[in-house]
This record gives C-alpha cells, structure tokens and sequence, in this order.
C-alpha cells in the first residue's frame, strides 16, 4: 500500500496529469453533450422511454472514447517521464521491486482512469437526461450496463496498455507511437485488407466500440469483454517480465 | 555495515569491477575514491541493487539490498542528484519518497532546514542548481533516519561553503555511530573529509586503509594518491 500512495503523491504533485485529465475530461463532455444534443433532436416522437434512455447512454460513451488517448499518453508517461529524468533509480532505492513499482502505478492509473470516465459519463447522463425530458427516459435499462461496463473497461485498458508500454519501450515518443499505432493506425488499415476484419476482432479497438454500440455486433458481448480484458492485463504482464531486467 | 565480495561487473566491451573486495565499517566516513572511470558509481549502483554483479555479492547489513523491507529506514543513497522531476516542489519530492516506506512526512520540513533548502522547499526543482539538487538529494538520503549512508561524489556542484558545510554535516552523521561511504574522483576532498580510505582503479582495489596510514614518507597525500594510481595502470 506504501507503494501505490507514493504513486499517487507522484502522479497528483505534476501539473501535466492535470492538464492531461482537465483536457481529456472536458473535451469529452464537450462532444458528448454535442452528440447528445445532436441525436435526441433527430427522435421521432414515438420513441419510447427505455429506447430514449439507452440512446442517452450510448451517446455519453462517445466522449469516453475520446478522452482515451490523453489517459493513455498519462499512463506511459507515468513511468517513461522517470526513465527520461533518471528518477526511476529514486524509485527504485525505495521499492527494490519492480513489480510492485509497475503494479502500484497500474492500481492509481486504473483508479483515475475509472474516476474519468464517471466524470464524463455522470454529467453527459444528467444533460441528456435533461435535454430528453419530454421523452420520459427511464433511469438506467439493462442494456445500458453493457455500455457502461464496456466503456469503463475500454478507458482503463488503454490507461494500462499506455503504462505497459511506457515499461516496455522505457521512451515516451516510441511508447505513445506504439499505441497510436496499435489503437486508431492498425484497425484502420485493417478494415481495408483482406480478413482485416477478422483481425480487428482481436484487437482492442472494435471489442470496444461494439460494447458501446458504436459498431455492428461481430462476436458475443462476453466474448468482447474478454478481449478487452486481455488487452488490459496481457502487456502490463509482459512489462513486468521486461523489468525484470536491470539497469 | 556494508560488505563487497569479490565482486566483478563486466560491461560488453570492458570490465567495469574487477574482482573487489572491501567492508564498510560504521562510526567514520569511509572516502571511496579513484579516478573518472574506476568503477565508483557501477560499485554503489550494484549495492543498491539497481546493477546486477557479473559475479560475487554486495551486502548491507549482511543481506543484499533487494531484500530490505523499507530499505529508506536503513540506507541513504544519494546518486546523480539531477535526477529528479523538475515539475515537482522540492517538499512535494520528500514527500512521494517518505509515503513509499510508510516515514513520517513531519520530518521533511525539518530536513529541508537542515540541508538549507528551507525557503526553496516550496519551489519546483526544476529551477534547481546542482548544488541545490545535492542538497535536496541529501534530504532524501536522511529521510528514513538510515544507518548507512552511500553517497556518490555529493560536493559536485557545491560552493566553497557548501563543501565545507557538507564536510561537517557527514562528520556528524559518522560521529553518531553511521556507516558512510563518500566517493569521489579528487583527493584533496577525501584528504580533509574521509577517516579510511578506499581507492581503486580500473575496477581494481589499490588500497584500504586509514587516512594516516595512506600516505608514504615525504609524500604529499595527493602525490601518494598520484602513485598508487600510475602504479596500477603499469
Ligand atoms: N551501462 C554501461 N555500459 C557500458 N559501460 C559502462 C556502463 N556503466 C559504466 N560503464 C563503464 O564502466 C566503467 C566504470 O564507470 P563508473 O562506475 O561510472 O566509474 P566512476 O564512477 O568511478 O567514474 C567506465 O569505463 C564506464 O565507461
Ligand atoms: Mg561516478
């Protein structure tokens, strides 16, 4: 536990994680109230409440998919702003382990990445419950928790797929290129391949979007889930093992 | 207490330690010393446990440093004082480093008096000078109130009267019972500061012995430090 408050301290004493969340957070909010907005005045007046609701939902997780990319940027400067600096060897001096320096980081970067996406999701909900009063949405219908959990998992996988890399490539220009590449490059030019789209399934990116309806369903919900999982825990695995290596 | 055996750390190219032996003992400064390149830091890093030895061991307190729970609380370790987060207030710094192993944070304020960073605790270390970085990494090394101290050429960047207060400071530390080992690659420094000394070369022990006992007859100690070295390289 001294381990992951002496993360947290580092992690909060930095202004650029405040400027990395206040920029993820808000521009989130920004597109999810535009998007809200935007597809509330498209309804036709027979839509129903359940109906009404679950597009509300829906809607908010557009801005967590935003807000990714600076959460991902953080996770892998978290660890690659030490290596630059040489810090790490501080860090180090005070827990010998490396695992538990790298589990320690993971537990506050999921911590904050899950806080992110209920300050997105939270206010974007009310708003859109607000905007779409006249279509009397009911609270939160069961579909709605396959979104939500899906889109919390999505933000925090990429939070740790950050932090993974970061461990993994010790730079921060070669880590976030790395996932750039992995998260928006590769999906994209798979869709243009042939079997692209088979490879896209194992990839985090579509299991995300289709928990989160943004996509057509191409594979069981618990079978995305589990993609998903994989991605978040799988490199953070392989970090470990990479730091295992000293010096 | 700190023990080296036989220790050797061989780089791809070059042998970094070769073979290096010695034992720190507490209540005096022990100057560890040799010239750019004698394998000080490689030495201090593998006691740490930031290096991994080609072959043999270092210990503290009779275990490897790994193996330390809370190892802030018994051994203060200053290495490259510039490596730290500039972002960070000086306070903000001690602070990560004393929650790490559970060190009560009441401390910091009182160390920044002591080390002279009292007015500059709230700054950010980014606007640090070296000396200052040394002074604050001196912080960190006390934080945990440590019984061996390791500190690797800590008067860099120090003003005259920074050298001079460091020098007291360390004395004290070792007249309270502390293990200190100090290097540095200039033996005028060690000749005013150290109580034993340590030298090596290319990675190899030249000498250990008291400060009185270093010197040879109708020598200089710099002059005597001069020869044991060209002595080596031959
Ligand atoms: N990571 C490394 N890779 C290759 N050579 C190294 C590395 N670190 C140190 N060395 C070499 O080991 C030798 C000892 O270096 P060092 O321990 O820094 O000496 P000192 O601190 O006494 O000046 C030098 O020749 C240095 O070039
Ligand atoms: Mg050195």
């Amino acid at each position: 536990m001294n381990a992951v408050a002496a993360e947290w301290i580092k992690l909060r004493t930095l202004r650029s994680t405040w400027w990395a969340l206040g920029a993820g957070v808000l521009t989130a909010l920004a597109l999810t109230a535009l998007g809200a907005s935007t597809v509330i005045s498209r309804w036709d007046l027979g839509q129903t409440g359940e109906h009404a609701s679950m597009g509300i939902i829906v809607a908010v997780y557009v801005g967590v998919v935003l807000a990714q990319l600076p959460l991902g940027m953080l996770g892998t400067l978290t660890i690659s702003s030490e290596y630059t600096s040489g810090m790490i060897h501080t860090t180090f001096v005070a827990t010998p382990s490396r695992t538990r320096v790298l589990l320690a980081k993971a537990s506050v970067l999921g911590g904050i990445a899950i806080a992110v996406s209920l300050l997105i999701a939270i206010p974007g909900y009310l708003y859109g419950q607000a905007v779409a009063s006249g279509f009397d949405p009911t609270p939160l219908p069961a579909a709605a928790w396959t979104v939500v959990g899906g889109g919390t998992l999505m933000i925090v996988m990429t939070t740790l797929l950050g932090l993974a890399f970061g461990a993994i490539f010790r730079n921060g220009v070669v880590a976030i290129s790395m996932l750039v590449v992995l998260l928006v490059l590769v999906p994209f030019v798979g869709r243009m391949l042939p079997g692209g789209e088979v490879v896209n399934r194992i990839l985090p990116g579509y299991p995300a979007l289709q928990l989160i309806e943004q996509v057509p369903d191409t594979m069981p919900d618990a079978a995305a889930f589990a993609v998903l999982g994989t991605w978040a825990v799988a490199p953070l695995l392989i970090a470990v093992l990479a730091n295992k290596r000293v010096t | 207490m700190i023990e080296v055996i036989g220790l050797t750390r061989r780089f791809r190219r070059s042998v970094a330690i070769d073979d290096l032996s010695f034992t720190v003992a507490p209540g005096k400064i022990t100057g560890f010393l040799g010239p750019n390149g004698a394998g000080k830091t490689t030495t201090m890093r593998i006691i740490l446990g930031l290096d991994r030895p080609t072959s043999g061991r270092a210990t503290v307190n009779g275990v490897p440093y790994r193996t330390l729970d809370k190892p802030l609380t018994q051994v203060g370790a200053l290495l490259d004082a510039s490596a730290v987060q500039g972002g960070r207030r000086a306070e903000q710094h001690l602070q990560w480093l004393a929650r790490a192993n559970g060190i009560s944070q009441t401390r910091i304020g009182w160390l920044l008096e002591l080390v002279g960073l009292n007015k500059a605790g709230r700054k950010r270390v980014g606007g640090f000078s070296l000396g200052m970085k040394q002074r604050l990494g001196l912080a960190a090394a006390l934080l945990g109130d440590p019984e061996i101290l390791l500190l690797d050429e800590p008067l860099n960047g120090l003003d005259p009267e920074g050298i001079r207060w460091m020098r007291g400071l360390l004395k004290s530390l070792a007249a309270e019972g502390r293990t200190v080992l100090v290097s540095s690659h200039l033996m005028h420094e060690m000749a005013v500061t150290a109580d034993h000394l340590i030298v090596i070369g290319q990675g190899r022990l030249l000498a250990d012995t008291e400060i009185t006992q270093f010197v040879r007859p109708g020598m200089s100690l710099e002059d005597t430090f001069m020869k044991v070295i060209e002595g080596s390289a031959s």
